[in-house]
């Protein structure tokens, strides 16, 4: 059963009249319990509309909608909503016990509840036996910990989260990935999560918005917009892309769920196989990540792979990337290694690849999400 | 920690190595303290001298005539401490420091707070503008503030001109005219101190207790206030040492009337020449500056904790 718990249409927030909107008429529905990551890369008014959400800033036009409730004038502190900060902003002055009552005490709930929901809320956060500490004595990771207790202790109807793993370690960052991923969905708490990491977007969300300028580019689950990407933007900014121009010659017939196979015309090498939304035509696209590409050094039996050179090769120990120019295009490829020779800037090789590997963009240039 | 060794040399064993940071470390200090000795020698010579001078000269016994005898006698403490005009001055003194140093940091705090806060272009104008006072002596401030304040000033002419009183207030040469002088004259460093000491408040913080349900007042009384009291503290004992030690507003504002211990010092000094006397009273006052430290150091050690 879904329900929908946030809802924000046209949402719109223009710092100074004259400039260009940092949140651009902006819709979304978020679905009770799903974690919604907010990626893209900075400027791209992801922190602008958490903080519209939360309360923290009056939006310029648009409305915010919870529960069936419309709360888009209502003052931060009537939203019920936990918010975990980039810089977790505890307070200083408050042992790690006082800081998660502090919301508690805020709705003057009963003492001897106060003190139950705390030790309780810390100890979901492993961090029970720290109550008396200091906020300064603590690490990163247990400031971070003490943020996420002080905002779930009071049941938020929206957990927020502003970059919340920035200011991490890399390892720390990896297990704090999955406990507030594993935390929000012991509670069901629905969540909406800033970030510009795109493997933290698809490692913790159930739904990723892609934002650039503003807008959202594309809002799906994270193999939607790793698999089916609307926009060269989208296709870029999540994982590495070859990007080729390619015209539809025919649409060869259905390939499931609203898609088609076709045939294209890919510029400079010719026709080949390749699928996307149903009834495309003209001028699209194309998109193939790197580890798609089979690359062969000896001469394939493959009629269809294609020759080139190879410009560049990186080892990075697992991967190795290849780098093969064919006519004037370069494509990047990956592949795992293996023991034997590494095959050598300046070899011959031969590239291939599935149809299905093979995605059109539907949308050229720049488009609006729907 | 990596030992660099040369070869054929047996590594170090840790106490040893422990040993040999010790030794360089304690090398270190002594290049630390001689870079030290100018500064500490300045200091000796414009500072510690001329107290412990001051303190040797209150020991004296002066003549009415000026000539200071060579003794050592607590008569210049006895007639303080026992004559109880004295005790009146140093308890106006004290109250006259309490007084302003808590109207400053009343009337300051919003305007620190302001400028600490905001995210304006022009906060450094406003800043600047808030310190210019700074830029003019207090004594013409004193003085601008007796015109204001005057009988026929500003301020009473605007009152009987708007028919809210018939006798113009007494507003100068008593302690009122001394204390809002003061006030304003100390502003400038109240706020430059409390700004100082916001450092610990942060607009996400304000804003953390904003999205756990805190009210602007809950916000203002748990989160705002609690973290200024540094700074706030600062400025009140900033202000209290500046207005108990300064003796030209009083002087001037208060027209004789007023006395506190910077201007019996002064009178002492240049007027009856009882140095050994004003050595006194300024040492009663240094031990009144000592107390209100100490006081605010157990002060800020609490709300540091």
């Amino acid at each position: 059963m879904s329900q929908t718990k946030l809802s924000i249409v046209d949402l719109t927030k223009r710092y100074a009249a004259g400039l260009e909107p940092a949140v651009d008429r902006l819709n979304m529905q978020v679905e009770e319990g799903h974690l919604v990551a907010l990626l893209g890369p900075s400027g791209c008014g992801k922190t602008t509309t958490l903080r519209m959400v939360a309360g923290l800033m009056d939006p310029t036009a648009g409305s915010i909608t919870v529960d069936g409730k419309e709360i888009t004038h209502t003052p931060v502190n009537k939203r019920g909503m936990g918010m975990v900060f980039q810089s977790y902003a505890l307070f200083p002055h408050m042992n790690v016990e006082q800081n998660v009552a502090f919301g508690l005490q805020m709705r003057q709930t009963p003492k001897a509840e106060q003190k139950k929901r705390v030790a309780a809320a810390l100890d979901m956060v492993q961090l029970g036996h720290l109550g008396k500490r200091q906020t300064r004595e603590l690490s990163g990771g247990q400031q971070q910990r003490i943020a996420l207790a002080r905002a779930l202790v009071v049941e938020p109807t929206l957990l927020l989260l502003d970059e919340p793993l920035s200011n991490l370690d890399a390892k720390l960052r990896e297990t704090m990935r999955t406990e507030i991923r594993s935390i929000q969905q012991r509670t069901r708490a629905t969540t909406l999560f800033v970030t510009h990491d795109q493997d933290e977007a698809l490692d913790m969300a159930d739904r990723i918005a892609v934002m650039n300028g503003g807008l959202i580019e594309q809002f799906g689950s994270p193999t939607e917009v790793y698999e089916r990407p609307r926009t060269h933007f989208v296709a870029n900014f999540i994982g590495q892309a070859n990007f080729l121009q390619a015209t539809v010659v025919s649409e060869v017939g259905p390939a499931g769920a609203g898609e088609s196979h076709y045939k294209v015309d890919i510029e400079g090498l010719g026709g080949f196989g390749a699928v996307g939304s149903a009834g495309l035509s003209g001028s699209h696209e194309l998109v193939i990540r790197p580890h798609r590409l089979k690359v062969t050094v000896a001469n394939a039996a493959d009629r269809d792979a294609i020759k080139g050179t190879i410009e560049r090769v990186s080892y990075t120990g697992d991967a190795l990337s290849v780098a093969v120019k064919v006519g004037g295009k370069t494509f990047n490829t990956q592949l795992l290694t293996s023991s034997g020779d590494l095959p050598r800037p300046g070899d011959t090789a031969y590239l291939s690849w599935s149809p299905e590997d093979a995605y059109i963009l539907p949308v050229n240039g720049k488009g609006p999400a729907s | 920690m990596t030992t660099l060794q040369a070869p054929g040399q047996t590594p170090l064993r840790p106490a040893e190595a422990g040993e040999l940071e010790k030794a360089t470390e304690k090398r270190n200090r002594r290049a630390y303290l001689a870079l030290l000795i100018p500064g500490l020698l300045g200091l000796l010579v414009s500072f510690v001298f001329p107290l412990a001078y001051m303190v040797r000269m209150s020991f004296n016994r002066g003549a009415p005539d000026g000539v200071i005898e060579e003794t050592f006698t607590f008569d210049t403490y006895i007639q303080p401490l026992t004559d109880p005009y004295y005790w009146k001055v140093t308890l106006d003194t004290f109250q006259m420091g309490v007084t302003v140093g808590v109207l400053c940091v009343l009337v300051s705090y919003p305007v620190a707070l302001f400028l600490a806060r905001s995210q304006s272009k022009y906060r450094s104008l406003l800043l600047a503008i808030a310190i210019a006072p700074l830029l003019t002596s207090a004594v013409v401030r004193t003085y601008g503030w007796m015109v204001i304040l005057g009988t026929n000033g500003l301020v009473n002419s605007s009152l009987t001109g708007l028919g809210i009183i018939d006798t113009p207030l007494k507003l100068t040469n008593n302690m009122t005219g001394v204390t809002i002088g003061l006030v304003e004259i100390f502003m400038p460093y109240a706020i430059l101190a409390m700004i100082s000491g916001f450092g610990r408040l942060s607009p996400q913080l304000e804003e953390a207790a904003g999205s756990l349900g805190a009210s602007k007042f809950n916000v203002f009384t748990r989160v705002t206030l609690p973290l200024s009291l540094p700074g706030i503290l600062t400025a009140f004992l900033l202000v209290f040492v500046l207005s108990i030690s300064t003796f030209i507003t009083p002087r001037l504002l208060g027209g004789g009337s007023v006395q506190v211990l910077a201007t019996e010092i002064y009178d002492q000094t240049t007027g009856l020449l009882n140095w050994p006397f004003a050595a006194a009273l300024s040492v009663i006052l240094l031990v009144l500056f000592g107390l209100i430290i100490a006081v605010y150091q157990r002060l800020t050690r609490k709300i540091g904790g």
